[in-house]
């Protein structure tokens, strides 16, 4: 069930958009940020059930776009390091190899904590500061296997 | 108009027109996957991209129109090249186990890779796999997606046409699937055009699954047997077994959809309760005899009965020519003029609702009242009882903007189409129909305060008619104002009209109240039988002789015919295909009238109740087995064909009906030796079917015109009068009881012969109790809770299932089920009865 | 140049609209309500504005499309989806300037008589899009943004929009589709958005950028807008440099710069003093230009004639040091990730070319991989639904083109030319 919070995020997005279908996308990052992280299948139809849509209409939706959780819960911090071309010139793998070693854990896992988890992304629009990684809403710019280190231990 | 070339050969087409469409019709052939002219165009196969000159790209030519001057190439290398390059992208993923596919021999992967190559593989990498094993997503459709090739028309038909939204894309890319919410087990439909419309093995029916290949089947083209919609579907059979039922694209007014029961349905034909010889009672036991002896005491026993005293009831699935012999015999040779089609209503009430929808002048097509401004439908629960002409009216509001409106008490699923829906209390179309008339003759809807003027007159009274209809004046009143200013209306006026037949004048009222006002109105009857329209132009009816000709006698309904036998003023019966104890508003009534009679003779393809008391029963043959012709309820006069012999000795109803006759009469249909004879006598003697065309081919129709015009029937000359107002109304409020109980078909049954369906009864175990989503919430009920329903006469307990946007205090059970007798819950000559709820 | 779009940006509160007004903000639209919509759209067209999200098509035309019928309703959506590889110029008005986009936006909505607009931002950036959301809360609160603007009779909704990760609601109609909360795929034009876009009703989408440079135009005049940089291609550009460079960042430049000053002198050379083998001059679409080429000036037409494309201008410069098939398959790789899955060439044939690049890459080239890749793009080129999978066959014939040799090496050996 979709949390008072998340539905009151809901209903605040109701008078931006002429057709509640257009709510899906508002929709899923409420509950996905104002619940537990992970969107469940009843948190999909809870979300149909409010726009008046099929679950199966939110499901699609969702599952098109990958920073939606749908099942996979990821740890409390999300570590997302970019490796497309521009930080993969300045070595990105690098940096992937750093954080797997600091967690000891593998590109789409989670350390057995559920602190974190590790994946590599697209281009996150900071390729100036290459290379670079976003951790929850984060950017952490300009690399250095040190500074991974410095970055992860900083983390509660 | 532009002109313009494909591959050398100049062409003028109507702007608009679709390089595709006018290719194909040019006789040119562009391979595609997922173009469908019914479905919105998305282009996003590839497979139908054709050459422009000038262009630097391929053009995809299922959604490009034509434009002045074009110079198409359809066979250019470069468009030879592009087509076996998709295939070899789509053979990339894909499962490559034809072998074991049931789609096998009909797919048109398998077809187009022949055709177009690439006729080697080159692709080496790891295949992506969806899924190991194939999973169920309904009790009749089973997935598998590592064969998708991605073209969307599950989805699309499921959405655009079905209006359900079950479907969809999951994931992204390469290794997005179209499946179902969590791949979950669906409560949709279940119609499986999905399946239909899959070019490979990607959605498949479980029922034939791995019973064969496509070219060992032996196929019929005929009409579905289960509704007044006229669905065209090709039936087949292996080693006897009727094992598949499909429609076919460009193929009848239907084209590719059917619903559940139209394709999941034909296993009735092999019922364990077919009736396999001929059987007479004796010693209170029906023993198998032969046809000879059958018809001998026939011969005998209705000898003794006066004319009068004979009745004959035969049902609206039968065909034609057997209906029309079916009255000759009794009207002519036994001379009696008690004949009647149904069980279930006035023959009063038909011949008003014959009048209100105006079917003496001729059919209407579908296609034509869908090109309306406003299309009312009312009377009917049009997604349940008519799934196909519900999915015909979706896709064609959409196509040609129709407006579309519904009064009904029940929502239903062609309110998402609707632009407006009004929700009545039952039995209340008489109240909407005479608001809106006055509304449509006012020039607004609200009374005026000026007490003179004819616009305040015209309106008086309309507070009083919304409340008596428990109609919303807001929604009545934004119909009323589109309707005032539509120029053409139709109207699809369902079989409510006949269980409240006070409707059918109001009906008639407002269509004469709109050409008054200047309007084009066309109505369309929606019927729950398929050939009841057929019945009652053959006669079968106690006032109307074929072509609606006033009997000079009228002769007793089938109501009546039980009075008459309860009373002992009727000695024999003649059933043929009805079922009077389960159809009867009261079966006790009924059993102790038939019970009466010197001689019950029923023809029936099963072993019904009413069968097991007659004195003599002669066993008929199923849909499957027959020939002869339906009118659909738009008039539309279709052939079917026959696929099998019918089972054990039975025989086809026509040639009984031809038999029985002669016995009387050696010269009885002395012209008629096959369908085919029939009809060529019901052309010299019904003359609104002498010019009608059976022509047609049930071929692919590449032009994709499946308004087949030339099979409509044409007008009578005969004006049906409408009668005084019928008897039934509904019972006036009572507080103990504060729910109104209704019954009608139910989406996978309608009538009893759809429960012989083993598959589709798999589809639904029992009957349900529907209620308002907002009565549920009051009564703290949800779907799948039991619920007892008591009225004054009778009880039950159902499992709830809840409808939002229905009209509250309403109750609605589906009338067709064997384990509740849903009839007994009213008094005779009614169709409604208050009662109460309580949740169990 | 005189800095036209970053001159705000890295003072302190730029964001603010106190500090944006201070700086002479909001006088483009304050001239604009003065204005008849058509002669805002006319100076649009005699400014020379040219698209910034990739196609460079003309900015005054674009809104010229939409029908004048007041009693239509339509829209403004501003793309900020930024996605393309290499591109980072628009997060930088957004995060610092966001009252620059937002004035943007009102002379836009304005001027095609939009009473809403959407900000279609990609989801990772939420600093961005908190950022803009503050930036529009201050305007409103200010009597800027909402009912009668400015005293005028025209009214303004901006309402930010968060994407989810999906590279392809950059593409305008899969932005349209994702804003009606559909699966983001491509729409078949005609109808183009400018007749039937959102929700059916005409709507005009502009790159943060182009929307950035329209508050200039109103405030000092089409001529001095025209007269920036190269005829054809007038005005201030964001050039976001990445890769081997010493100086990487967004440089706001006219577009008569050169490729070799804007990475020798502006980016200051190549890092780690290596030598320069490659550019992408407009994000991961635009096909790699060789040394030979760096005298090419950064307009839309001039990049063109080299075989490649401005694109979104995000340069990504490589030195000696890079493995070209590497770089192939990084770029194939993203590509194919972000294939929307509509039609058959990309969706099939992008991870196809994936599955060999990497192959090769691994030291397991096969003999003949070369001319089946050449032959997948002849495949998917020009047959697709939407840009993005020929931008994935033009990326990978830029490497094959010149540097061919580099993937036969790594078939025959089995491994680099480059790295060992
Ligand atoms: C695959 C693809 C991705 C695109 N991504 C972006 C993008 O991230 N940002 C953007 O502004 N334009 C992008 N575009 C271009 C837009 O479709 C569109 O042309 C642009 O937003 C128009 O704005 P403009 O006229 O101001 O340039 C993309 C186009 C394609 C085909
Ligand atoms: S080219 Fe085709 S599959 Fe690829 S993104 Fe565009 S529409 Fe989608
Ligand atoms: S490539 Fe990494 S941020 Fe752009």
């Amino acid at each position: 069930m979709l949390n008072e919070k998340t539905l009151k995020a809901i209903r605040n997005l109701e008078k931006d958009y002429p057709d509640k279908r257009s709510l899906v996308m508002g929709a899923l990052w409420a509950a996905q940020r104002c619940g537990s992280g992970v969107l469940t299948k009843e948190d999909l139809e809870s979300i149909a059930e409010r726009l008046d849509i099929s679950p199966v209409e939110v499901q699609a939706a969702a599952t098109f776009y990958t920073m939606y959780n749908v099942l996979e819960p990821v740890g409390r911090y999300h570590i997302q390091v970019c490796h497309n071309i521009p930080c993969n010139l300045l070595d990105a793998e690098q940096i992937v190899a750093q954080v797997e070693k600091s967690l000891g854990i593998k590109n789409g896992e989670t350390t057995a904590d559920g602190k974190f988890s590790l994946t590599t992304v697209e281009c996150l629009g900071s390729c100036g500061t290459a290379p670079m990684m976003q951790i929850n809403d984060e950017y952490y710019e300009n690399l250095t296997a040190d500074k991974v280190d410095q970055i992860l231990e900083s983390l509660e | 108009m532009p002109k313009f070339t494909i591959n050398g050969m100049d062409l003028t087409v109507p702007e608009g027109t679709l390089i595709l469409d006018a290719a194909r019709k040019a006789g040119f052939t562009i391979p595609t996957f997922c173009y469908q002219a019914d479905l919105i165009g998305i282009g996003s196969c590839r497979m139908c991209l054709v050459q422009v000159e000038g262009q630097k790209k391929l053009i995809a030519s299922c959604v490009t129109p034509v434009m002045e001057g074009m110079n198409v190439l359809t066979e250019s290398e470069s468009v030879k090249n592009a087509r076996a390059d998709m295939l070899e992208f789509l053979l990339a993923n894909h499962g490559l186990d034809c072998p074991v596919c049931d789609k096998g021999g009909e797919c048109e992967l398998q077809d187009m890779v022949y055709t177009y190559g690439p006729h080697k593989g080159r692709y080496a990498e790891q295949k992506y796999r969806w899924h190991e094993k194939d999973y169920i997503i309904s009790p009749v459709i089973i997935k598998n997606s590592n064969r998708c090739v991605q073209c969307m028309k599950c989805v699309r038909v499921c959405k655009e046409v079905v209006g359900q939204d079950v479907l969809d894309g999951i994931g992204r890319g390469e290794i997005q699937e179209e499946t179902t919410f969590f791949r979950g087990i669906l409560d949709c439909d279940q119609d499986g055009n999905c399946i239909e419309v899959c070019p490979v093995g990607c959605f498949m029916r479980v029922p034939f699954r791995y019973k064969t290949r496509p070219w060992d089947l032996k196929k019929a083209d005929t009409i579905c047997p289960y509704c007044g919609t006229g669905c065209r579907m090709v039936i087949e059979e292996r080693d006897g077994l009727v094992i598949r039922s499909r429609a076919q694209l460009g193929v009848g007014i239907n084209s590719e959809t059917l619903c559940a029961r139209g394709r999941f349905g034909y296993d009735i034909v092999h019922h364990p309760e077919r009736i396999k010889e001929p059987l007479i009672k004796r010693n209170g036991t029906l023993e198998p005899v032969s046809w000879e002896e059958a018809f001998t005491e026939i011969e005998t026993r209705l000898q003794v009965a006066e004319p009068g005293q004979i009745g004959g009831i035969a049902s609206a699935r039968l065909a034609n020519e057997e209906l029309y012999l079916f009255q000759k015999l009794l009207r002519g040779m036994l001379g009696s003029p008690n004949v009647d089609s149904s069980t279930r209503w006035d023959p009063r009430a038909v011949s008003g609702y014959v009048a209100a929808t105006e079917m003496a002048s001729g059919g209407v097509s579908l296609f034509d009242a869908m090109r309306s401004d406003c299309v009312l439908v009312i009377g009917t629960y049009l997604s349940d009882e008519n799934p196909v002409t519900d999915y015909m009216v979706r896709r064609m509001a959409r196509e040609n903007g129709t407006a579309v409106f519904i009064a009904s008490p029940r929502a239903m699923k062609l309110d998402s189409t609707a632009r407006l829906s009004a929700r009545h209390l039952p039995g209340r179309e008489k109240e909407f129909l005479e608001a809106a008339t006055r509304a449509v003759a006012g020039t607004t809807p609200k009374p005026s305060a000026d007490p003179v003027g004819p616009a305040a007159l015209s309106i008086e009274g309309l507070d009083d008619l919304l409340g008596d209809a428990g109609l919303d004046a807001e929604i009545f009143g934004q119909m009323a104002g589109q309707l005032q200013t539509a120029k053409t209306v139709a109207i699809l006026a369902g079989t409510e009209f006949l269980r409240f037949p006070q409707g059918s004048g109001a009906l008639a009222a407002l269509r004469d109240g709109l050409r008054s006002a200047g309007k084009e109105v066309l109505i369309v009857p929606i019927l729950d039988r398929p050939n009841q329209r057929g019945a009652w132009e053959m006669g079968v009816h106690p006032g109307l002789e074929p072509g609606y000709r006033q009997a000079e006698t009228a002769g007793l309904g089938s109501a009546a015919m039980l009075d008459a036998a309860a009373e002992g003023d009727l000695r024999a019966l003649y059933i043929v295909g009805e079922d009077p104890l389960t159809s009867c508003p009261d079966p006790d009534v009924a059993r102790e009238a038939l019970a009466k009679l010197d001689f019950l003779l029923v023809q029936d393809a099963f072993l019904t109740e009413t069968v097991q008391m007659a004195d003599c029963v002669l066993p008929g043959a199923c849909f499957s087995e027959k020939e002869g012709t339906f009118t659909n309820q738009e008039g539309r006069v279709q052939r079917l064909e026959r696929l099998m012999r019918p089972v054990g000795r039975s025989k086809r109803d026509l040639r009984i009906l031809l038999s029985v006759g002669r016995r009387f009469d050696p010269a009885f249909g002395a012209d008629i030796d096959s369908a085919q004879d029939g009809f060529s006598e019901i052309r010299k003697s019904v003359g609104m079917y002498a010019n009608v065309s059976l022509d047609f081919v049930n071929q692919r129709n590449t032009a994709n015109e499946l308004d087949n015009r030339p099979a409509l029937v044409g007008s009578s000359g005969e004006t049906v009068p409408l009668p005084e107002a019928g008897p039934a109304s509904p019972p006036v409020a009572d507080d103990r009881r504060p729910y109104t109980l209704m019954t009608g078909n139910h989406l996978f049954h309608s009538g009893r012969i759809t429960g012989k369906s083993a598959i589709l009864s798999g589809l639904l175990k029992g009957p349900v109790a529907e209620i308002s989503e907002k009565d549920a919430a009051d009564l703290a009920v949800s779907s799948g809770d039991r619920i007892r329903i008591s009225g004054d006469r009778h009880e039950a307990v159902l499992t709830a299932r809840t409808r939002r946007g229905s009209k509250r205090g309403v109750v609605f059970i589906d009338e067709n089920f064997d384990t509740i007798s849903v009839n007994r819950f009213f008094e005779k000559g009614c169709y409604l009865a208050r009662v109460d709820i309580t949740k169990i | 140049m005189e800095p036209i779009l970053l001159k705000n940006v890295g003072r302190p509160d730029s964001h603010r609209l106190e500090h944006y007004v201070q700086s002479g903000g909001y006088r483009g639209i304050q001239n604009a309500l003065k204005l008849k919509r058509d002669t805002i759209i006319q100076m649009m067209k005699d400014s020379g504005l040219r698209g910034r999200g990739g196609a460079g098509f003309s900015t005054g035309l674009k809104w010229s499309f939409i029908p004048k019928d007041p009693n239509l309703d339509k829209y403004l959506a501003c793309n900020a989806d930024e996605s393309e590889p290499g591109t980072f110029k628009d997060r930088v008005i957004i995060e610092h300037d966001p009252h620059l986009l937002i004035e943007g936006i009102m002379i836009a909505s304005y001027a095609i008589g939009a009473a809403t607009a959407y900000i279609y931002i990609r989801g990772e950036y939420e600093f961005g899009a908190r950022r803009l959301e503050q930036a529009i809360e201050e305007a409103c609160a200010n009597g800027y943004l909402g009912r009668r603007i400015f005293g005028s009779d025209h009214n303004l909704d901006v309402i930010v929009h968060r994407g989810a990760g999906a590279y392809i609601c950059g593409e305008e109609t899969a932005l349209l589709e994702s804003l009606e909360g559909l699966r983001a795929q491509p729409r078949f034009r005609p109808p183009f958005p400018a007749l039937a876009g959102l929700y059916g009703k005409p709507t005009v989408i502009n790159n943060v950028e182009t929307l950035a440079c329209v508050p200039s135009i109103l405030d000092r005049g089409p001529e001095w807008f025209a007269a920036i940089g190269p005829q054809k291609s007038p005005g201030p550009k964001l050039f976001g440099v990445s890769g081997h460079v010493k100086k990487p960042g967004v440089y706001e430049l006219s577009m008569d710069v050169t490729l070799r000053e804007l990475i020798f002198d502006h980016c200051g050379g190549m890092r780690d003093h290596r030598a320069f083998k490659a550019v992408i001059p407009g994000g991961a679409s635009a096909p790699m230009m060789p040394a030979a080429d760096l005298d090419t000036p950064l307009d839309f037409e001039s990049i063109a004639a080299k075989g490649s494309m401005l694109g979104s201008a995000g340069v990504i410069v490589m030195d000696e040091s890079t493995c070209m098939v590497k770089t192939a398959f990084v770029i194939n790789r993203f590509f194919s990730h972000e294939s929307c899955g509509k039609c058959t060439p990309c969706r099939d044939g992008t991870p196809w070319i994936s599955q060999i690049l990497k192959r090769i890459e691994n030291g397991q080239g096969r003999e003949g991989d070369v001319e089946l890749l050449e032959s997948l793009c002849t495949g998917i080129f020009g047959r697709c639904f939407c840009a993005l999978g020929d931008a994935a066959v033009m990326a990978l014939r830029g490497a094959l083109t010149h540097f061919g040799e580099e993937f036969a090496y790594h078939i025959a050996h089995k491994k680099c030319a480059v790295t060992n």
